[in-house]
């Protein structure tokens, strides 16, 4: 029994890695342009075709990596430039309009130039085999996903708490106003925001078809939801929230179908969402925000 | 230093400012007073660029070199020395003291004169440097200003806008601002100080200027001013 937990719980923190990567970014955009980005689950579709891509015309691994990282960037940076920077300040249901068509629009393009035939997508043989360590055994990739994804949050963490960039995205999502009067040229700050957060939605798309085997030009609807959720739990706005309720989200998923009896894992989305009621009656406010008083 | 002419400034469908017209001579402190909604935020906000005017100009000039206010990007005003310490002080509540205070310095890369700027304003206000690591959203109201105006500082301001430094306060931390302020003045900072406590502007102000829905009424020097009869019956609290 205890085997098979400890197993559950590995699966459960490489899902949970793949939705706290998606929900940082999706947090970072929210806390700095105050507009929630429907389009930022595409992005990992984008992150997981280019992976395809790339693997397909045989680049090594790492080089593919840092690739993804890229196309990531420029997609989030282009949906900055062409949609956020022309409604800067709008009201949320403009900014959810605006960006649902540009998640179809992206979606649709991509069924167009893809087609919706789901295409197999699967690591290299040696990153399927299974390890065993201690009787338990868990895919390696499951644990480069878990690994991988610990070294770029800490790196996420570095940019965003020990660098000038990233004191002026803290300083910018608190209170633009300020921020201009400091000389921070906002623009370049929001932009480097969409930058770096959809650069990690792209590289949770490179682990998807390794983890999932299967991708298709929809495939950034469920985990933008997710990550949607995810962000609910942790606090929308906060950076170590978004990653602590995609890590939540994860291994209640996961622990839910792999603990409850089998008939009830078709639930699996059901509970999701209904976590997300509790916590919007319980605790709208995130978890792990703290209700921080102002004082005159 | 500061050459304002006819500034016409609308928010939304409002015309705010009417044809404002003022100047602010090097080493100078200035004060603009006058009600709330008068338009004297308005003023500053259009000053540092970030609002547009309609019409009219305000050229900026530091070392000779004169910058378009009305043009440029508020990091290139805050890049040529003139530096804006906000209305209700609008420190970064989340950062710690030390991080506003680097925020403060965002545009200068002379790592050795930050070091001073930030040694001389924990020399100013040692409160700071004892709560450094502390969120600043945790200070107190008087901490806060102090700390909004040390962030100013340490953007090596040619000119400094203050808007309303005594909201607020209780009137020891107003002395010790307004103190500060004065030691700002004689280093050769020029000033520009928007008030609603009249009496404490008037009485540090080299000059000037009174403002009435959206335009400059009157104008002189602070004794002047202190002693017109309209200002001491409307700003002054004198009985007539």
């Amino acid at each position: 029994m205890s085997q098979y937990f400890f197993q559950q719980l590995i699966n459960g923190f490489s899902l949970g890695s793949l939705y706290a990567l998606v929900a940082i970014g999706f947090s970072m955009i929210y806390g700095i342009v105050r507009l929630i980005n429907f389009a930022h689950g595409d992005v990992v579709m984008i992150g997981a075709f280019s992976t395809l891509a790339l693997v397909t015309a045989g680049v090594p691994w790492p080089i593919i990596l840092v690739f993804v990282l890229a196309v990531g960037a420029v997609a989030g940076m282009s949906i900055e430039m062409v949609v956020f920077r022309s409604i800067r300040g709008a009201s949320q249901v403009t900014g959810f309009i605006a960006t649902l068509a540009v998640s179809i629009t992206i979606q649709n393009s991509a069924l167009m130039l893809l087609s919706g035939q789901p295409r197999n997508f699967l690591f290299p043989a040696f990153m399927r085999q299974r390890v065993g360590v201690g009787g338990v055994n868990a895919s390696l990739t499951d644990i480069a996903i878990i690994v991988l994804t610990l070294i770029l949050i800490g790196g996420l963490f570095l940019i965003v708490y020990r660098t000038r960039l990233g004191t002026a995205m803290r300083a910018t999502a608190e209170n633009l106003t300020a921020a201009r009067l400091m000389g921070v040229a906002v623009n370049r700050t929001v932009l480097a925001a969409f930058a770096i957060g959809s650069a990690l939605a792209a590289v949770a798309g490179f682990f998807w078809g390794g983890k999932f085997g299967q991708i298709d030009p929809l495939l950034g609807f469920v985990p933008g939801l997710k990550a949607f959720v995810a962000c609910v739990i942790g606090g929308v706005g906060s950076i170590g929230g978004a990653m602590m309720g995609g890590y939540i989200l994860g291994l209640a998923e996961v622990l839910f179908v792999g603990l409850l009896p089998q008939e009830y894992s078709g639930y699996r989305d059901t509970f999701v969402f209904l976590l997300l009621i509790v916590i919007l009656l319980v605790r709208p406010s995130g978890l792990f925000v703290r209700q921080v008083e102002e004082r005159a | 230093m500061l050459d304002v002419r006819d500034l016409n400034v609308f928010r939304g469908s409002t015309h705010v400012l009417k044809d404002v017209s003022f100047r602010v001579e090097e080493g100078e402190l200035a004060a603009l007073i006058g009600a709330n909604g008068a338009g004297k935020s308005t003023t500053l906000l259009t000053l540092s660029g970030l609002l547009p005017p309609r019409s009219g100009t305000a050229v900026f000039t530091n070392d000779g070199e004169p910058l378009d206010l009305t043009r440029a990007s508020s990091e290139k005003i805050v890049r040529a020395g003139l530096i804006q310490c906000p209305e209700g002080r609008q420190i970064f509540q989340s950062l710690s003291v030390s991080e506003n205070l680097a925020m403060g310095a965002y545009t200068r890369r002379d790592r050795a004169g930050i070091k001073q700027s930030l040694e001389e304003v924990y020399e100013l206000f040692p409160i700071l440097a004892e709560r450094a690591n502390l969120h600043a959203g945790s200070l107190s109201g008087g901490e806060q200003m102090m700390l909004a105006i040390g962030r100013a500082l340490l953007a090596q301001p040619r000119m400094l806008l203050l808007d309303e430094p005594s909201l607020g306060l209780a009137p020891l931390v107003v002395e010790k601002i307004f103190d500060v302020i004065a030691r700002l003045k004689s280093t050769g900072v020029t000033i520009f100080l928007i008030e609603q406590n009249a009496a404490m502007a008037l009485d540090i102000a080299d000059v000037a200027y009174v403002m009435e829905t959206g335009r400059i009424v009157l104008s002189g020097t602070g004794s002047e001013l202190a002693n017109n009869d309209r200002v001491r019956q409307s700003y002054l609290g004198v009985a007539a």
